[in-house]
């Protein structure tokens, strides 16, 4: 594999990881725009893992996850007992805030930024971006999945059919965090250097928006809208900002025309053949049917 | 038939937003296994009472007797595990969604604990969770449906939908916030059906509605609300003679006014 | 001084906020775009009025564009999508201008040399003392519009409901934009005084100071025209502080900080009870 495309594997996985952790607080309503600065937190603990204490690299990464996890849910407590735009400008001062400490630690690097001695190759990451979807994809096909979307729809309904809707919403936002640790580790340990002005608000506010390019109502939209951000535009051979430029006025249209983002789930269940469009409204016998369920 | 015991008390409840009433001095008892219904005009508070009974407004003063346990502070989100679970008179599914999914979610009161959040009910085939859904919702005749998207159903369906995901949660009390409107003549019969159905079983339903052939058809007991308070119970009949019902709902007694509605509608 | 900038960039985030109840995410863009539209025109030989005024008509501009496309385009969708797009518009943004522009740091040309003056051992420069006048001035006849003018009560009705605003012939689709190039204005000139004083430009100084009216919003109190001042000076005298206490690197955790504070003990504002008559 050429040089220049494992360097595109590579981004895509890291991407995806990227957004899964991003997906995980917008499925459950929230919006984390300090998503950067949890990359932040797992990038540089996975770096001082493994630079300082010579951890291997995977494990330091797995736990940068950990430890970007637990600071989500440290402050997950205050954080979401602010609603909507609050907590969106809550995650924002948060993501800054941990950037700008970042900025002034000595000990890995301060402004300067913190070389990373450990390297790792595409088979690595993949694999890791590999266990995450399919961690974040077995987890929703669980009752999580279900009450995290019931949280997402409709808080008060939700409550009163006994789902605590706070812990969901901790749990989300903290995975999400976590997963968004894991993918800073990535990116740290290929591409041997971090430095705090990296993890800004502008890659917070990228991560969100290829989310919901992907849409967030189905596990694939993330995996799809990392996918079309990264790979799109080398199909298009665009310079590293016209990418952006046109990554920014293509999320404008489609905010307008198809806020859902690319993939619904009634999209997607009609794909796999599991639904009919139209509801057949012929009497139907109170049998079970014989087709295999699931 | 034991009197004696009510599914359902409330004792002198109160409750106000800002300066207005709402509910005051309220005293109602809910028979066990009696299909009751809760009648008065707009703004007489019977969701209201609906709200305070689940939870999501808290009580002014009084107390709520659900089955003997007293829930007054239990929180909103642990009440439908006492046994009482509603419906909604604007329906409230779920948009995103599948029936089925929506469906399962009135089961999650009683599959709980982390063995509960994991249950692999999209994933494993034949999960029992999952089985016993769609047993309820063929029951009910809504299998066709079970994977589609719940807005672009028609609305008797989604009404439909909306009481099988309350029943999920095998409630003791089943609250009906006006169940039968919008719904046809059609839809109207096939949900007294399957409210008789339900009813075999023991489940106590107490509704709020303003069909009164359909209140006379399904309950045996109607307690009437005005501005918050009670000002009438008995049987259909005896609630049609009432004088003061009569009061409130023609603005004068009048000799046998039901009749000719009963007469019209049969 | 830059308690004024972020005053002025907090009324604009504020207007957005009062009357849309939208988060315009896009107004740091603006902010920038003001800035280096001023730096551009003054590169290019332009005069410092025709320059500041190239560099307002540029923030009106853009603001429009957003306006058309995240707000006009989609009333009546879901509540984030406003917000979403105007982030894609930050982005649009910087990106273009690094095109445009390239994205290194650049130096605005000193206006006017040697005009400081020192006043009770204050040192204030001429851009310093106009930039001051100027907010000033401004925010002083944007809150008389808003309480006297057609305009400004079109836009305290669609604040307090914008569907008795349709009913009582308040002409939606005629003021919105109006608000809009107001926020686009305001947003700018801040640019254009940041600009002048602090004479550095890039791509990205909206990220890095436009967002800090965020902060100074939600400190002085969201939908508030005097929160913003409030705010934007509190945020300014915090930096300050911080610098002064802390060291220069501190400012942001001080800032923020702050804001994070805020928004978990009293999410209205510092004195969002005290000008609730007030509100934008």
């Amino acid at each position: 594999m050429s040089g220049y495309l494992e360097g595109i594997m590579v981004l895509l996985a890291v991407n995806v990881v990227f957004a899964y952790g991003g997906f995980l607080p917008l499925a459950a309503g929230q919006l984390n725009l300090g998503l950067a600065g949890f990359a932040a937190i797992g990038a540089y603990s996975s770096a001082y893992l493994s630079n300082v204490f010579k951890l291997p690299p995977l494990l330091a990464i797995a736990f940068a996850g950990i430890v970007a996890g637990t600071v989500a849910l440290i402050v997950a407590v205050p954080v979401l007992r602010t609603r909507g735009i609050y907590l969106a400008l809550a995650t924002f001062a948060l993501g800054q805030i941990v950037q700008a400490i970042i900025l002034n630690l000595e000990i890995v690097g301060g402004a300067a930024g913190y070389p990373v001695a450990a390297f790792i190759r595409l088979p690595a990451i993949a694999a890791t971006a590999v266990v995450v979807v399919a961690l974040v994809w077995l987890l929703f096909a669980t009752r999580f999945g279900i009450a995290v979307t019931a949280v997402h729809d409709d808080e008060s309904v939700a409550d009163l059919m006994g789902i605590d809707v706070r812990a969901f919403q901790v749990a989300a936002f903290a995975l999400g965090s976590a997963i968004a640790g894991v993918g800073g580790g990535l990116y740290a340990h290929h591409f041997s250097f971090i430095e705090a002005q990296y993890f800004n608000i502008s890659l917070s506010i990228t991560i969100v928006l290829y989310v919901l390019l992907g849409g967030t109502q189905t596990v694939i939209g993330p995996l799809l809208g990392a996918a079309v951000f990264t790979l799109l535009p080398e199909v298009l051979r665009a310079s590293a900002n016209w990418r952006y430029v046109a990554f920014a006025a293509a999320l404008i249209v489609l905010m307008a025309l198809r806020p859902e983002g690319l993939v619904t789930g009634a999209q997607l269940r009609r794909l796999l053949g599991l639904a009919r469009a139209q509801p057949r409204h012929a009497a139907v016998a109170a049998t079970l049917p014989k087709e295999p369920s699931g | 038939m034991s009197a004696a015991d009510p599914i359902l008390r409330l004792d002198s409840v109160s409750k106000h937003f800002g300066g207005l009433r709402v509910v005051e001095d309220l005293n109602l008892a809910v028979r066990r296994g009696v299909r009751t219904a809760l009648i008065g005009p707009n703004g007489a508070g019977k969701t209201t009472v609906f709200n305070l009974i689940t939870g999501v407004f808290p009580v002014d003063a009084g107390r709520i007797l659900l089955d003997g346990a007293d829930i007054t502070a239990t929180p909103s989100r642990l009440r439908i595990g006492h046994g009482v679970a509603r419906n909604f008179q604007n329906i409230r599914l779920m948009p995103h969604l599948s029936t089925l999914e929506n469906v399962m979610v009135g089961q999650h009161c009683r599959n709980r604990g982390m063995g509960g959040v994991l249950q692999p009910v999209n994933l494993v085939p034949r999960n029992r969770w999952r089985e016993a859904a769609r047993a309820a919702l063929a029951d009910a005749g809504l299998i066709e449906y079970e994977r589609s998207t719940v807005g672009n159903l028609p609305y008797g369906v989604q009404k439909r939908i909306e009481l099988v995901r309350a029943l999920m949660a095998q409630p003791r009390l089943l609250l009906l916030d006006e169940p039968a409107a919008g719904l046809n003549p059609a839809e109207t019969e096939a949900l007294q059906a399957q409210l008789e159905k339900i009813c075999i079983g023991g489940l106590t339903v107490l509704v709020v509605e303003h069909d009164m052939h359909f209140v006379g058809a399904l309950c045996a007991d109607v307690i009437v609300l005005d501005f918050g308070r009670k000002i009438a119970e008995g049987s259909p009949e005896d609630i049609r003679r009432n004088p003061m019902v009569q009061e409130i709902y023609l603005g004068a007694p009048v000799a046998q006014p039901m009749e000719r509605h009963s007469a019209r509608s049969a | 001084m830059l308690g004024s900038i972020y005053a002025m960039v907090a009324v604009a985030l504020t207007l957005s906020i009062g009357v849309l109840r939208f988060l315009n995410f896009s107004i740091p863009g603006l902010f920038m775009i003001g800035g280096m539209t001023a730096w551009a025109s003054l590169r290019a030989g332009l005069r410092w009025p025709l320059a500041i005024a190239a560099a307002l008509v540029a923030g009106a501009f853009a603001s429009l564009v957003v306006e058309r496309f995240t707000w006009r385009w989609m009333r009546g969708a879901q509540d984030f999508v406003p917000l979403v797009s105007s982030m894609a518009f930050l982005l649009l943004f910087e990106h273009l201008a690094v095109i445009y522009w390239g994205s290194e740091l650049r130096t605005v040309p000193p206006l006017f040399a040697n005009t400081d003056w020192r006043v009770a051992g204050l040192v204030i420069s001429l851009p310093q003392l106009g930039g001051l006048v100027a907010s000033i001035a401004l925010i002083w006849a944007l809150t008389l519009a808003l309480a006297r003018t057609r305009l400004g009560r079109g836009l305290r009705t669609i604040a307090e409901d914008s569907d008795t605003a349709l009913l009582l012939g308040v002409e939606i689709n005629r003021i919105v934009p109006v608000l809009f190039l107001i926020s686009g204005l305001f947003a700018a000139l801040a640019g254009v005084i940041f600009a002048l004083n602090y004479r550095q430009v890039q791509p990205f100084m909206g990220e890095m100071v436009g967002l800090k009216g965020i902060s100074a919003m939600i400190v002085g109190g969201m939908g508030s025209v005097w929160g913003s001042i409030a705010g934007g000076l509190i945020i300014g005298l915090v930096e300050v502080m911080s610098i002064g206490y802390f060291g220069a690197d501190f400012v942001d955790i001080a800032v923020y900080g702050l804001l994070l504070l805020i928004l978990f003990v009293r999410p209205t504002g510092l004195f969002a009870a005290a000008f609730a008559g007030q509100r934008a």
